[in-house]
């Protein structure tokens, strides 16, 4: 059932920044994933994370931008260095900076990521970081060695994708929190859903300690809560995913979700709203992931991840017009 | 302060608690019935060339006589990918307004280090017998100024919970190529002994590198006194002299802690179980006496002594 007027039709898709093709940095050999946009005065920033080729068959990830011009979307630059180092030994984020959010703070930026670390039994665990950029969201501090947002009894680990956004005088960090390993075989894959933490100043959370969106699948993981206003209500697009089987079988992969609500805290989910799933052929044909959307002169658009969970870059998409 | 030894009162080797293997019985810690005392303690089970640690409890009369030895779980391990996976050490069992509480110091392993631990919590039903954790996750974990190795609760109910625990300021290479971390004790209160605030490091250092651990807190003659142990971040498993010792601090307020370790009236034996090393100390009191727990050379290999206090 549509419980809305209307629906998120997408066209013009393509794939928009891609490592291989529009860059040439070790440290972004491949991957351009979370994309999340800052608007600047002629340009935007688009913040994303990238890998270096593996080393041992294990990945970092770093964070890095690319700006392009409001006008035509051409690229006029990407980042020459990781903007955040990786942590020192024994840190949450000591194995990788993914993904990365960053919202305008007066004359800073600040930015809460993933910080990724490696683990024995299961392969990894996240927690989220925080970090400030005094210098436009060039380059980014942490506040400090340690997470902004612990793990709690019914929030056990993987604690990742934040997404900052600023409703009225709140500051509101949607987030996912691990529920369970469960093995796909000999390989542990984690089920993760979407939450959310409130704070009247950035610095203190209060996590509302619950699932936002209902599952619908079994032991089903959601991620990338990308949270907007329009029209009178709070939107959320999102992704998700079965628990096992899912990085190359297009049937249990990552689809596009979506939700809506009046207060941001309460959720209805309804998929049907968003008109976008994967393509017959191209970077994008097994499945589509981690949303992001941002407004442009009026116009909505919509920045996704493709095969792999974005190893070729990510995508574009336009919201055709009168569909709503 | 003066304490009195009374000597070695457990050894884990006669019980078989994982087979062909028994050793270890780390970090006692008392809860006190009417005519007996059980002891909690960490046990070692051998996992490849690590361990995992395991909670058992002895029963003990008022002369430290054994009358009973737990043979089944108390708490199992966490599941997969949660903090406490790998070993439950210490295990911190406390009697409060919210019932019979169990704070654990949960252990799991490390690509790039070898550790990390969080504290969680678990609340008995029967007396101590058994306990059920009460989340798959930790009550108190790493935080923006203490990035990790939260653990070693103890906890003191007075108007509110106060918890004193330890958390990792660094991990550094040694010598030997080895990462060795140091801790500093903390402190964080809390309403409900679930949610807490933290009020940041209290123990003073009296060496460079100093890792502290274990505090254990008691109220004795209208004051508030704090055991703990400490260690040099190197060299501190095979040198005495830089290996785990006692230190004391007091406190008028619980919050506020003055360190005074030559106060501490506990003198280091010259020879026997506990000549090279005094770890993991535990206070209660018992029918008006206090007493410490504590463990000797190599970590509580050999088991744990037991110590009175004559003087405040």
């Amino acid at each position: 059932m549509n419980t809305l007027n209307t629906s998120f039709e997408w066209t013009n898709r393509r794939l928009f920044f891609s490592p291989q093709r529009d860059a040439s940095l070790d440290w972004m050999d491949a991957f351009a994933q979370g994309p999340c946009v800052l608007e600047r005065d002629t340009y935007l920033r688009i913040y994303f994370s990238c890998r270096p080729k593996p080393i041992d068959g294990r990945y970092v990830s770093h964070s890095g931008y690319v700006d392009v011009a409001k006008e035509d979307f051409s690229i006029l630059r990407v980042s020459e260095r990781p903007i955040l180092e990786l942590g020192a030994r024994g840190t949450f984020d000591e194995f990788g900076v993914y993904p990365f959010s960053a919202i305008e703070v007066g004359d800073e930026v600040h930015a809460y990521y993933g910080g990724w670390t490696r683990t024995v039994s299961v392969p990894f665990n996240v927690n989220i970081g925080k970090a400030i950029s005094r210098d436009g969201g060039r380059t980014f501090e942490r506040v400090g060695p340690g997470p902004i947002l612990s793990y709690t009894l019914d929030e056990p680990f993987i604690l990742s994708g934040p997404k900052i956004r600023r409703f009225h005088d709140t500051w509101v960090l949607f987030y996912i929190a691990g529920r369970e390993w469960i093995m796909d075989g000999e390989r542990p894959e984690p089920v993760y859903k979407i939450r959310l933490a409130t704070s009247k100043d950035g610095v203190t959370w209060v996590k509302a300690g619950r699932d936002l969106i209902e599952s619908v699948l079994p032991n089903e993981a959601q991620a990338s809560p990308d949270v907007f206003y329009e029209e009178g209500r709070y939107h959320m697009f999102f992704c998700y995913r079965d628990a096992t089987d899912y990085r190359k079988n297009p049937e249990r992969t990552y689809r596009i979700g979506y939700a809506s609500s009046p207060d941001f805290l309460h959720w209805t989910r309804d998929d049907d709203v968003m008109k976008f799933s994967r393509t017959e052929s191209g970077f994008d044909d097994e499945m589509v992931a981690y949303p992001h959307t941002f407004t442009l002169n009026g116009k909505r658009y919509l920045l996704y991840l493709g095969n792999e969970v974005g190893r070729e870059g990510f995508g574009i998409a336009e919201r055709k017009e009168g569909a709503r | 302060m003066k304490w009195k030894k009374l000597g070695h009162i457990f050894d884990p080797a006669p019980y078989g608690f994982f087979g062909e293997y028994s050793s270890f019985a780390q970090s006692p810690q008392a809860l006190v019935f009417e005519d007996f005392v059980r002891i909690y303690f960490s046990t070692r089970e051998p996992d490849g060339d690590m361990f995992k640690s395991h909670v058992r409890y002895v029963d003990m009369t008022r002369d430290f006589d054994i009358i009973d030895v737990s043979t089944d779980e108390i708490i199992p391990l966490g599941k997969r990918g949660t903090f406490d996976e790998h070993g439950i050490f210490p295990f911190h069992v406390t009697r409060t307004r919210d019932g019979l509480y169990g704070y654990t110091s949960g252990w799991s392993r490390r690509d790039s280090v070898a550790v990390e631990t969080g504290i969680g919590l678990s609340v008995s039903r029967d007396e101590g017998e058994t306990f059920e954790r009460l989340g798959d996750g930790p009550v108190l974990s790493a935080s923006i100024e203490e990035p990790f190795l939260v653990g070693d609760p103890f906890v003191v109910t007075r108007e509110q919970y106060y918890m004193y625990y330890i958390y990792g300021t660094t991990w550094k290479e040694g010598p030997d190529g080895v990462q060795e971390r140091t801790y500093k004790i903390a402190l964080a209160t809390s309403e409900d002994g679930q949610t807490f605030k933290r009020h940041g490091r209290i123990v003073s250092d009296t060496i460079a590198d100093e890792s502290q651990a274990l505090p254990t807190v008691f109220e004795a003659d209208g004051r508030y006194h704090m055991i703990f142990c400490f260690r040099d971040t190197f060299g501190f498993r095979t040198d005495p002299l830089r290996g785990y010792r006692l230190g004391y601090a007091y406190s008028e307020n619980l919050l506020d802690w003055t360190r005074d370790d030559a106060a501490l009236g506990f003198e280091r034996s010259s020879d026997g179980w506990d000549a090279d090393m005094e770890c993991y100390p535990h206070v209660f009191e018992w029918g008006g006496r206090h007493y410490l727990l504590y463990n000797g050379n190599e970590f509580g290999r050999h088991g744990f002594g037991v110590a009175i206090l004559e003087d405040v």
